[in-house]
């Protein structure tokens, strides 16, 4: 950018300068002068608010309004703060506090992140984004864990000429069979035992186990068993914006909170630091 | 600018809902049918649009159907501050923050459905209020509200709470753009998080309506007649609240409305344990008695009951069913905001089965024949479902073990700065301050608890509302404990080993919240219950019977040997809990299954059966932090519980 070297640039840009230090100047003289003056700014900042909550676009009748009170809240404000008025109020501190807050988070608004800011992100947070290890796997299960039958029905199955697995063992109340399971649907099914034992196996033909847990004991097909996979940046760029975006402005938010606080020394009556 | 496109895509967002309504994508269902879906066999059309995990002998998905955010009025005055989406976020598996500022993450991983249900009386008012530049902020109420004077915040919230139960509302607050911009988005949250074949939501609401307590003191307190709507896709622009009328019977017009324009819904009413009498009781809203029309319209928009939440069971109560070894199971009696009692009559769903048989036959109708869910009821947006890590309901007055009575209080403790209540040593010196007796006259009897169980062929909105239609559910008190229960005339022992044991019992008889018509032959049921594999195990899967003239529990399947024919119990398994550790000591089952009959069955008598399963004694939340604080227990609170659950009976209808 060829401008950002330029001397005229730099001239305008310092005259822009003096111009919004002037204004500032000017209003702080006008608030000395008794003058309230009403931005367009301000009104932005009002109807923004309305439409957050209202859900609806103020009309000119509502703008109209809100600038009539927003002129008599000041006018108020000013001679109560003249008097003193602010000093140990409750509501007035509350609110105060509650406006910095605003101010914070306001200070952190930042543009869209960059590319590299993302690509970072999701680098450095890839867990986020992991597609988990599956589990695709068949399941005889035997309902009393000392049953006879399981170790027969174990060689059987993996025998020359072995029954119908689907016919095998006590009825099962779900599924007999799951697809591209991750662990963490295992364990709500199975139950965090059986989740572990299972992702210990190996797939193959043959069948695995007597596996006990604690909703029984479980002879086991492992028909696949796929491995964590991270998917490529490009297919789940919303997300990783998503996740930028919320965890920055979280971090910064509360990064703002604790510089703040960390400015004064705390006493608590009866807890010593 | 960032401002404005906000608001900007705020206002987009609106105009989207407002369009998707204009143009409903079913045809209107006659409101006359709506009721009727006693119909069992599973549906087999439309193959292609099949989620992965289609299941015609359905699967079992758990959820809340009970959450508060926000845009409730008695959640925001109590520092609730998500949203909606954090709700959903919760039930999804990621940790929320309770208003006191710990993380929630939920027990025993991502729940299958879920859904926000805040009051539709001055919805998202509150928050409005509180924020500046709203017109309803220069309320001299707002101001109150949020002050930070205990005085002025009681005074403002507590007119609320009178203006909620009067259903008479206050005008400069009852702003119905903010309350339908507030709808609007609770609704655009539900279908955002709405993932067919993963994750279920329905657009819901609570139906706030409060009866008069026999003193008027001015507080929210009296009888709870709430009840939660849920649509099944489509939802209307603006909501039926108590501030519209106080009568249930209205809401049930609206919703007959709604439906014929093509609007269907559901209502689930839930604590008649402190309806003050009112729930179930035996004339209409106005006093008038009850007729078929009235049991009709009853049952067609209120087929299911919540019977366990954080406020206590309305399964039946100990005065109700004395011969109910199991019926003293978290009991709450308190009328809502005060310490009086709920009358116990007319309040639990099994007195409700009964009075429904006798008005069957003397009259002919039963606006009683409901199934039975569980849900929390947070005001946090995340409910907290084992004893083991629970934070009660409500925010900044119980979120802490001090505030909710399982810890003592210091007699120390300043009354007039929540920040001054200290933690004790000694049960013997509770001193007389609000926190203290809030703690013993309410949130020490709330519980960790509920869920909704439902059988449904896959975890999609069409599937899930289906199966609440039919009746297919079950209520938990917090475990995922899954239970099958069907009535029919073939069901034999051998049954029990088959392979395709489902495929048979939906063939030969019908599922939960089913009618099964009499032959004149005597009934078998079949009955199964599997353990929630990651808390307690079984210890016993009881039948309860319920004729005009009588109940009846019977053990059905014991964790060791059989019930006894003569007193129809289970011996003692000897399962306990060390209570210096928490730890269950001795065994339980994974699963209990049989096939029961009916020992005092009568052909020609209408009988209502539902199963009833028991885990084995584990510590109440109370005792876990007593035991996490190194102090005693609470004295007046039951050291451990048996966590269970109910399904929604099968009614035995004699031949005509």
């Amino acid at each position: 950018m060829k401008i950002l070297r330029d001397p005229l640039f730099h001239f305008a840009v310092a005259g822009l300068a003096i111009f919004l230090l002037y204004g500032w100047i000017n209003s702080a003289r006008d608030q000395r002068n008794q003058t309230i003056t009403v931005s367009n700014a301000d009104m932005e900042r009002m109807a923004a608010l309305y439409a957050a909550e209202a859900g609806t676009l103020p009309s000119p009748e509502d703008i109209h309004a809100m600038v009539a009170d927003h002129v008599r809240n000041e006018a108020l404000t000013r001679e109560a703060r003249r008097l003193g008025l602010d000093q140990g109020d409750t509501v007035v501190e509350r609110r105060l506090a509650q406006k910095m807050t605003f101010m914070i988070a306001d200070l952190n608004e930042q543009g869209p992140p960059s590319d590299q800011d993302l690509q970072n992100w999701f680098d450095t947070h890839a867990s986020v984004f992991e597609r988990p290890a599956q589990m695709t796997f068949q399941h005889v299960y035997f309902s009393d864990p000392t049953d006879p039958k399981i170790s027969s029905t174990l060689n059987a199955l993996n025998g020359d000429t072995p029954p119908d697995w689907k016919a095998s063992g006590d009825p099962f109340m779900l599924q007999r069979q799951y697809a591209d399971l991750p662990a963490r649907e295992v364990a709500r099914i199975f139950g965090v035992d059986f989740s572990k034992a299972l992702f210990s196996l190996d797939n193959g033909a043959q069948w695995q186990g007597p596996v006990h847990a604690s909703l029984g004991t479980f002879l086991i097909r492992v028909q696949a068993k796929d491995a964590a996979q991270m998917p490529r940046f490009e297919t789940v760029r919303d997300a990783v914006t998503e996740h930028y975006t919320d965890a920055n402005r979280r971090a910064q938010n509360d990064q703002a909170v604790a510089d703040l606080v960390a400015k004064y020394k705390v006493e608590i009556e009866g807890v010593s630091q | 600018m960032l401002k404005w496109m906000t608001a900007a895509s705020a206002l987009a967002l609106i105009t989207a809902c407002g369009g998707k309504d204009a143009a409903p994508e079913k045809p209107a269902t006659p409101a006359t049918e709506a009721g009727d879906a006693d119909t069992d066999a599973p549906d087999t059309s439309g193959t292609e649009n099949r989620t992965a995990d289609y299941n015609e002998t359905r699967n079992a998905y758990f959820g809340d159907m009970h959450i508060h955010t926000r845009n409730s009025f008695d959640a925001y005055i109590f520092n609730v501050r998500t949203t909606p989406e954090d709700a959903y976020k919760f039930a999804s598996g990621e940790t929320v923050k309770h208003p006191t500022g710990f993380d929630m993450s939920i027990a025993g991983g991502p729940l299958d459905f879920y859904t926000v249900t805040d009051h539709a009386a001055y919805l998202g008012v509150l928050p409005a209020m509180n924020t500046e530049g709203h017109p309803l902020n220069a309320l001299q109420r707002s101001k109150d509200m949020f002050s930070t004077d205990p005085v002025k915040i009681t005074a403002a919230f507590q007119g609320v709470g009178t203006s909620v139960r009067s259903g008479v509302p206050i005008a400069e607050m009852y702003d119905q753009e903010v309350m339908n911009s507030a709808w609007a988005r609770t609704v655009a949250a539900a279908e955002k998080y709405n993932k067919p074949g993963t994750f279920t939501t329905f657009s819901a609401y609570e139906f706030t309506s409060v009866t008069m307590p026999k003193s008027d003191d001015g507080t929210f307190g009296g009888g709870n007649l709430h009840r939660n709507v849920f649509f099944k896709d489509a939802a209307p622009d603006q909501l039926f609240s108590t501030l519209d009328s106080t009568n249930p019977e209205d809401l049930w017009d609206w919703m007959d409305s709604q439906r014929a324009n093509g609007i269907e819904s559901i209502a689930i009413p839930h604590n008649g344990n402190v309806s003050d009498g009112q729930m179930f009781k035996l004339e209409t809203y106005k006093g008038d008695p009850l007729s078929a029309a009235y049991a009709d319209q009853r049952m067609r928009n209120e087929p299911l009951v919540e019977v366990t939440q954080v406020k206590g069971t309305s399964e039946t109560h100990p005065e109700l069913s004395p011969n109910d070894e199991w019926a003293d199971f978290e009991i709450y009696d308190r009328l809502l905001g005060v310490y009086t009692v709920s009358d116990t009559n007319y309040g639990y769903a099994r007195e409700a089965y009964q009075n429904g048989l006798k008005l069957q036959e003397d009259q002919g109708f039963d606006p009683f024949r409901f199934g039975l869910t569980g849900a929390s009821d947070s005001h946090v947006v995340g409910g907290s479902y084992t004893e083991e890590d629970y934070w009660s309901k409500v925010g900044v007055v119980d979120g802490l073990p001090v505030q909710r009575g399982s810890v003592p209080i210091s007699p120390e403790s300043d009354p007039n700065n929540v920040r001054g209540i200290k933690v004790g040593t000694d049960w013997n010196t509770q001193p007389d301050i609000p926190t203290a007796n809030n703690a013993r006259e309410w949130f020490s009897r709330w519980g960790a608890s509920g869920l909704t169980g439902v059988w449904a062929e896959e975890n999609t909105r069409e599937a899930i509302f289906d199966a609440f239609r039919r009746k297919e559910t079950f209520a938990t008190t917090g475990p995922r404990m899954k239970v099958r229960f069907f009535g029919g005339y073939g069901f034999t022992e051998d049954m029990l080993g088959a392979s395709d044991l489902a495929a048979q019992a939906y063939a030969g008889g019908v599922p939960m919240g089913g009618d099964l018509v009499g032959t004149g032959a005597a009934p078998s049921f079949l009955a199964w219950a599997q353990r929630d594999p990651n808390e307690g195990a079984l210890q016993r899967l009881q039948i309860v019977k319920v004729t005009s003239g009588s109940e009846m529990v019977y053990d059905a399947a014991c964790s060791a040997g059989e019930p006894d024919p003569a007193t129809h119990r289970c011996a003692d398994n000897g399962a306990t809990v060390d209570l210096t550790t928490c730890t269950p000591q001795g065994d339980g089952a994974a699963e209990l299954k049989t096939v029961w009959t009916d020992p005092d069955f009568k052909a020609d008598q209408y009988a209502t059966y539902y199963v009833r399963v028991l885990e084995n004694p584990a510590c109440r939340w109370s005792t876990h932090e007593a035991l996490r604080n190194n102090t005693a227990p609470r004295p007046d609170l039951p050291l451990t519980l048996q966590e269970r659950a109910y399904t929604s009976p099968i009614w035995y209808v004699p031949p005509a």
